[in-house]
């Protein structure tokens, strides 16, 4: 009743339409307060706010629940990412194994068929089977060790004959199977490894072929202490080249004071420990002790007993230095000393009649390989600058031809140097510089000078040709030759390049 | 009876020296890799964790690098020798191997990381004959031309890193899936670049690049050389330009450790663009990694194809 009275007093003052404008205000005014005031609708707003509040929360779990859909999906979508992109890698895989002919639109084939993948599913299981019953065959040669052969011919001509040369082989035309080498080589178990060299040269005289085993050994790969054991007969350790067969040579012949001072190439039967220095600069030593150094020289002391003395000691230090990334120092020293030489041949008959019977073998040398090996293109061009010098100090009983015995000690140096130039991948050129010293007499003096090129037609075959001209003393009793040598030397099967090749 | 002292003496100073020599706990891993890329991949994974030398320095032949006996004391050190494989490395490793006297690396242990190791290889022989050249049975190993097959070649590294420091696995993962990642997003952008290229037929000295055409679709035409390690005769040269000619070849590729001339002149008599290719890191200037040298050989080769356009 009282809004009712207020209402009517004011729409008495107002006339307008203002006035009613206001009054439409006020009865608004009065009903929002009148509800708003009436203890219902307070009940009815507090209802209402706590299901608005519900509501929200339910929103709210809502919200999470798609928010770890959301990361559910990215999950799914990554996963997905990476099998795809795994499946492009695969398929670029199998388009790599596939041949490189590929069918141009037109000449794509048509949708195979079920029968015909499962035809295909068929053929492919029997080439498989077909495959599995293959292994299953006993293949005798499996357990075979790397087999490899090599074949070196020397073709020549010698302007004196043997007699007058020195020569084992006559003067005049040539033709001689140096080497017929068969190497073989395997593990023998995870410890050792063992390789075999026999080698089956013509005989100068008969024409005859015997085979002759140059080398068979037995050699650790697995001791401590950076330790390595070689036994059996093998070309021991001594000088850079003497223990290099003759085909792998950089030259047509052996150097002349290695002839003279080791016999030829140094073939032992014995054993040689290598030690490898642990440090951060290359240092190797090597000792051995055998019953024979030398191809050409046979075993001392072969009768009833060999005391320690009969044997054969070596040793050898050698060292290496980049002097820059393109040139490299490579030094040795090495040791031969045989204590007693005892039937070391018999004695050897002298040109002035007197009898020499070698009873000590000493023997030091030192030698040096000054490579300029640039890396870029080491393949094809190289300068090699190798020298040794051999210092024989043996020792004699001398026999002289009045009968008289005496003993004798021989003090005899023996060099060779060579200079190597390569300068394509196949073509070596090279000088080879021979001087010696007979270890019986060092005034018996020898000579050589050998200019040669080298034809290498693969890794596996060589031509080289060699010009040598010799020059005797007089005291030798020999004549100056000259001779020229054509080397072809070749190999089948298989071939390693080994650390002492290199 | 006299030896016997002199013996013991000797024994007892190898083993204080190989004991002395030994450091009781390497404070890294010691990798020695056969090549660059390798090294590169080694160290983006092993970190500062190892300490990596390459044998290689980056321009020599990947057939041909000199045995230098300093390699020696190197792999006598290593933990682990990563090389590529698929007899790649036959010319200089096995003899190295043997003169290292290290175990730990020989063929057939853990530390012989062999990263051809899952590569499909291409051109298997069906004949290791001499007749063929200096094939590799086991098919080409120069793989690691092709970005997404080095992948393959950081896998193993990472693995061979793992099961010698498994302690270390958290850190090597963290490496490798960076740098993986990096190298993704260039041979995206590699194979981007290289639309050109598709179907572009080229040339090179030595059969180094299968790998790589197919990669990115290219023609590879063939090689100078006659066969694998064998120079090419005055015939080939004859019968390799006048299939150029006909085929209209418009690239000759020359791997730096070749000679210029060959190559030259056969790119004089056919019209085609010679260009030098390095085959691994470090091996033509501003190719010091493995990144750096694919971004080198993608952005050469392209000049070379867009030029002849």
């Amino acid at each position: 009743m009282h809004l009712l009275l207020v209402f009517i007093t004011h729409a008495r003052k107002l006339s307008s339409y203002r006035r009613i404008k206001m009054i439409v205000r006020s009865i608004l005014y009065i009903i929002l307060v009148a509800v708003f005031a009436s203890p219902s609708f307070a009940a009815d707003l507090e209802s209402r706010l706590n299901s608005l509040e519900e509501t929200l929360k339910k929103q709210e779990q809502t919200i999470q629940e798609l928010k770890a859909l959301q990361n559910t999906l990215k999950t799914q979508e990554q996963t997905i990412s990476e099998q795809r992109k795994l499946i492009e890698e695969l398929k670029a895989e199998v388009r790599k194994s596939q041949p490189s002919v590929t069918l141009s639109a037109p000449e794509a084939k048509e949708p195979e068929t079920s029968d015909q993948i499962q035809q295909q599913v068929k053929e492919l299981s029997d080439k498989v089977d077909e495959v599995v019953e293959a292994q299953k065959k006993e293949i005798p040669s499996v357990f075979n060790p790397s087999i490899g052969l090599v074949g070196e011919t020397v073709f020549s001509y010698r302007s004196k004959g043997s007699a007058q040369t020195g020569s084992d082989r006559p003067g005049g035309f040539d033709a001689f199977q140096r080497s017929v080498e068969l190497n073989l080589a395997a593990s023998v178990d995870p410890f050792a490894k063992g390789y075999a060299v026999i080698n089956a040269s013509a005989d100068p005289g008969t024409g005859e072929s015997t085979a002759n085993v140059e080398e068979a050994a037995v050699q650790t790969t697995s001791l401590p202490w950076n330790l390595e054991l070689k036994a059996g007969r093998f070309f021991g350790e001594f000088g850079r080249l003497s223990y290099i067969h003759d085909h792998e040579l950089p030259f047509v012949n052996r150097p002349l004071a290695l002839n003279q001072y080791i016999g030829g190439e140094s073939r032992t039967d014995g054993a040689q420990l290598n030690y490898l220095l642990p440090i951060s600069h290359y240092v190797s030593l090597t000792v051995g002790a055998g019953n024979q150094f030398g191809g050409d020289i046979p075993p001392n002391n072969v009768g009833d007993f060999r005391q320690g003395s009969g044997l054969n000691y070596w040793g050898r230090a050698s060292t290496y230095f980049d002097l820059t990334p393109d040139i490299s120092l490579e030094p040795g020293i090495s040791g031969l000393w045989n204590p007693k030489t005892t039937d070391l041949g018999g004695g050897l008959l002298q040109p002035d009649g007197s009898t020499f019977t070698e009873r000590e073998r000493r023997l030091l040398g030192t030698d040096f390989v000054l490579s300029y090996r640039p890396l870029r293109n080491n393949q094809f061009q190289t300068v090699t600058w190798g020298t040794e010098v051999l210092y024989s100090d043996n020792r004699y009983d001398v026999t002289l031809p009045d009968g008289t015995l005496s003993k004798r000690a021989v003090g005899s140096y023996g060099l060779y140097s060579y200079l190597a130039y390569k300068f394509h991948r196949q073509w070596t050129t090279g000088l080879l510089f021979d001087w010696v010293e007979n270890a019986l007499n060092k005034s018996d003096k020898t000579t050589a000078y050998s200019p040669y090129i080298t034809w290498a037609l693969s890794h596996w075959s060589q031509l080289r040709l060699q010009y040598t001209y010799t020059d005797h003393n007089s005291v030798s009793g020999l004549l100056p030759d000259h001779a020229v040598y054509l080397q072809w030397a070749w190999i089948i099967g298989s071939h390693s390049h080994g650390w002492q090749q290199r | 009876m006299k030896s016997r002292p002199l013996s013991l003496l000797i024994i007892t100073l190898i083993g204080l020296l190989n004991l002395w020599a030994t450091p009781a706990q390497a404070a890294k891993i010691r990798v020695v890799t056969t090549l660059t890329d390798l090294a590169d991949f080694t160290r983006a994974v092993g970190g500062d964790l190892v300490e990596v030398r390459s044998l290689a320095t980056g321009v020599e032949d990947t057939h041909g690098i000199p045995m230098k006996p300093s390699f020696v004391p190197i792999m006598n050190q290593a933990d682990l020798l990563v090389l590529v494989g698929f007899d790649c490395e036959h010319a200089f490793l096995p003899a190295l191997l043997e003169a290292s006297k290290n175990p730990r690396i020989q063929k057939g242990t853990s530390g012989y990381v062999d990263c051809s190791r899952g590569i499909v290889p291409r051109d298997v022989p069906k004949s290791t004959e001499h007749s063929a050249g200096d094939v590799h049975p086991y098919g080409n190993p120069h793989y690691m031309l092709d970005p997404v097959l080095a992948k393959t070649a950081i896998k193993n590294i990472y693995n061979a890193l793992v099961a010698f420091a498994p302690e270390h696995q958290a850190e090597f993962t963290r490496n490798r899936d960076a740098y993986l990642a990096k190298l993704d997003a260039r041979i995206a952008e590699w194979e981007r670049q290289a639309r050109p290229l598709k179907g572009v037929k080229f040339v090179s000295y030595h059969e180094h690049w299968p790998y790589f055409a197919e990669r990115f679709a290219m023609d590879y035409f063939g090689t100078i050389e006659l066969k694998p390690g064998i120079d090419p005769t005055a015939r080939h040269i004859e019968e390799l330009v006048a299939s150029m000619r006909a085929e209209h070849v418009p690239i000759v590729v020359r791997e730096p450790q070749f000679p210029e001339k060959v190559p030259s002149q056969i790119a004089k008599q056919t019209g085609a663009t010679l260009i030098t290719l390095p085959i691994m890191p470090g091996g033509v200037p501003n190719t010091e990694t493995y990144i750096k040298m694919m971004d080198y050989i993608i952005q050469t080769m392209v000049t070379a194809a867009q030029g002849r356009k």
